[in-house]
């Protein structure tokens, strides 16, 4: 024990020899004004275990009536009396958490809930019913085992027809099946040729704006009320930094559809966000 | 959102009180204390121990210096809200079932039940916030006696100092209760609890139904929200039926109901038991703060 050295004497200490003896609790405080605690206690199977914590600080100013403040310096009293400071675990718990949107029609809202919730029950009841199906020939063995594996192409799925966007990425067939993995240089049909990644979401890319010097104040909230007067916004993306959980300036929105896009990019290109001025492009693909 | 729940009582609860700045909660129930707790984290600030029987209700002065409380002891207690001490106790012949301070806080209202041949009274008695809060008047200043029908509850509205019956009107169905009434923030209007399964908000003036909010388990309780139109309302059926009820029936849920268009908008589930009681959160002291102020204060 390292502990050992700078006792004052062995006779005092009461945890001499006692195996249950944890470390002290250590407090580290970080550059970033967040605290690093490091405590040990015993878990259920009274194995030793180290709980490290980083704790984050923040003081939240409210201004109420002088009369309010003042009562709250007020002492406690009865069955309270002496009792420290701040909610005590046999009075007070939180619950679970509970979903309130005010609707009229929330009886058909909870019934869908519930049906959702109940097909989800698990994963084997979902495909109870679904048979194995090969891609190649449709037969009822894995498209891996199939014996045309080498000499024939997928036959096109017909349930890809859903999503009829672009059309380009259903094109070639085999990406299309959306549960099988497929790789790069064979999406598209094998004519993309490895030349750009993640065939799915370049359609996406097309309606994406990529917004520059952005606030570091600014909330995703705000840039989603922002940009979806311009139409529906599928995706906001704010980077922000992942210490101080400040925005670093920069933000990706993402369109359902591109003519929305370009709109909300003439319009809010140049529009003053908070101090500054924003700017707004397409985003250009990584490369 | 995630409740925080309060457990302070053994026994079921019968009313719950905030005060005028929303601050502070009062909660009273069965097992004869009377708790006050903060509203901001839920932590109890003490007990008000002295009560002998049930306590049924409780009310809290407009300047949170006063609670007061009534009982099956046949008492109405008053209490310096700050040490927790009772600073005065009035006997009644019979159990109290309601107390309501009036808007100004000069008067406080007490119902008493109609039992044992006595009939039910409401007793008017005048408080006083002097420098010794134990000196109050002896004797009620004003007692209206319920001579054709059993008062439960009673509340205020424009106090006038006659006492006498201005109108007579049966809003809800023959033989069932009206188990809670609390008025809009105006006073104006006010809304009923009845256990015939239905909310009606009534107007002051001439106690015409402006709305009737229909349930489909008798209501013990029901609250006008202040900053949206909404209503809440909560009951279940009887303590005796309860362990042969499913929690998932849906019957102990609170219900949110539009109050202009009478439409139910929703359910908060997470009570396993009927809803005694309901009160809302008065409307904060609004804090006027310009944006950039409150981007200074956010840093």
């Amino acid at each position: 024990m390292s502990r050992s050295g700078n006792r004052a004497d062995w006779a005092d200490d009461e945890e001499f020899d006692d195996p249950s003896a944890l470390p002290a609790q250590q407090v580290i405080s970080n550059k970033d004004g967040t605290k690093t605690v490091i405590s040990y206690r015993f878990n259920d199977d009274n194995k030793k275990v180290k709980v490290t914590r980083r704790i984050k600080t923040t003081v939240v100013r409210e201004n109420v009536n002088p009369q309010v403040a003042e009562r709250r310096q007020w002492p406690k009293f009865g069955n309270e009396k002496g009792h420290p400071v701040g909610p005590s675990f046999d009075t007070t718990s939180v619950g679970e958490n509970i979903v309130f949107r005010p609707s009229t029609n929330w009886k058909a809202q909870a019934k869908e809930a519930e049906k959702e919730g109940g097909e989800k029950g698990s994963i084997q009841d979902q495909l109870k019913d679904k048979k194995v199906k090969c891609r190649i020939c449709s037969g009822e063995h894995f498209t891996a085992r199939c014996p045309f594996k080498d000499t024939m192409a997928p036959v096109e799925e017909s349930t890809a027809g859903g999503a009829g966007d672009t059309g380009e990425a259903e094109a070639g067939g085999l990406g299309a099946g959306k549960s099988s993995y497929v790789p790069p240089h064979m999406r598209n049909g094998g004519s993309g040729g490895g030349d750009k990644m993640g065939g799915r979401f370049e359609k996406d890319d097309l309606a994406t704006l990529r917004v520059t010097n952005v606030s570091e104040l600014a909330e995703e909230q705000e840039l989603r009320d922002l940009f979806e007067r311009f139409g529906r916004v599928t995706r906001v993306f704010l980077a922000r930094d992942r210490e101080t959980q400040r925005a670093k300036g920069f933000a990706f929105i993402s369109y359902a559809d591109r003519s929305d896009a370009e709109s909300a990019c003439a319009k809010l290109d140049g529009f003053g966000y908070r101090h500054l001025i924003l700017r707004v492009e397409f985003a250009k693909r990584a490369t | 959102m995630r409740p925080i729940l309060l457990s302070g009582h053994e026994r079921s609860l019968t009313q719950i009180r905030f005060n005028r700045d929303g601050d502070l909660l009062f909660s009273v129930s069965k097992d004869k204390i009377v708790c006050a707790w903060w509203s901001a984290n839920g932590e109890r600030l003490g007990t008000y121990n002295g009560h002998q029987g049930a306590v049924w209700t409780v009310d809290v002065s407009p300047n949170t210096v006063l609670l007061a409380t009534g009982s099956a002891d046949n008492t109405v207690r008053l209490w310096n809200i700050k040490t927790g001490e009772c600073v005065k106790v009035w006997d009644f012949p019979t159990a109290v079932k309601r107390v309501a301070f009036s808007p100004d806080g000069s008067k406080l209202l007490a119902v008493t039940e109609k039992r044992m041949g006595f009939l039910g009274t409401i007793a008017v008695l005048d408080i006083n916030y002097g420098e010794n809060l134990e000196d109050q008047a002896a004797e009620p200043s004003l007692k209206i006696t319920c001579e054709d029908s059993k008062a439960t509850v009673a509340g205020w509205s424009f106090p006038r100092q006659t006492g006498d019956q201005l109108l007579n009107v049966q809003v809800h169905e023959f033989d069932s209760q009206i188990n809670d009434i609390q008025f809009s923030s105006d006073r104006t209007s006010f809304l009923t609890a009845s256990k015939d399964k239905s909310a009606k908000l009534l107007s002051v003036r001439d106690l015409n139904i402006l709305k009737t909010y229909t349930a489909d388990t008798p209501l013990n309780s029901a609250s006008i929200t202040p900053k949206k139109d909404y209503v809440i309302l909560g009951g279940g059926q009887a303590a005796m039926d309860v362990t042969t009820t499913s929690a998932r029936q849906g019957k102990f849920e609170a219900r949110f109901y539009h109050k202009i268009f009478e439409d139910e908008i929703g359910r908060v589930r997470g009570h396993f038991g009927p809803l005694n009681t309901i009160d809302v959160h008065p409307p904060s002291y609004f804090d006027f703060m310009y944006e950039v102020e409150r981007e200074q204060m956010r840093k």
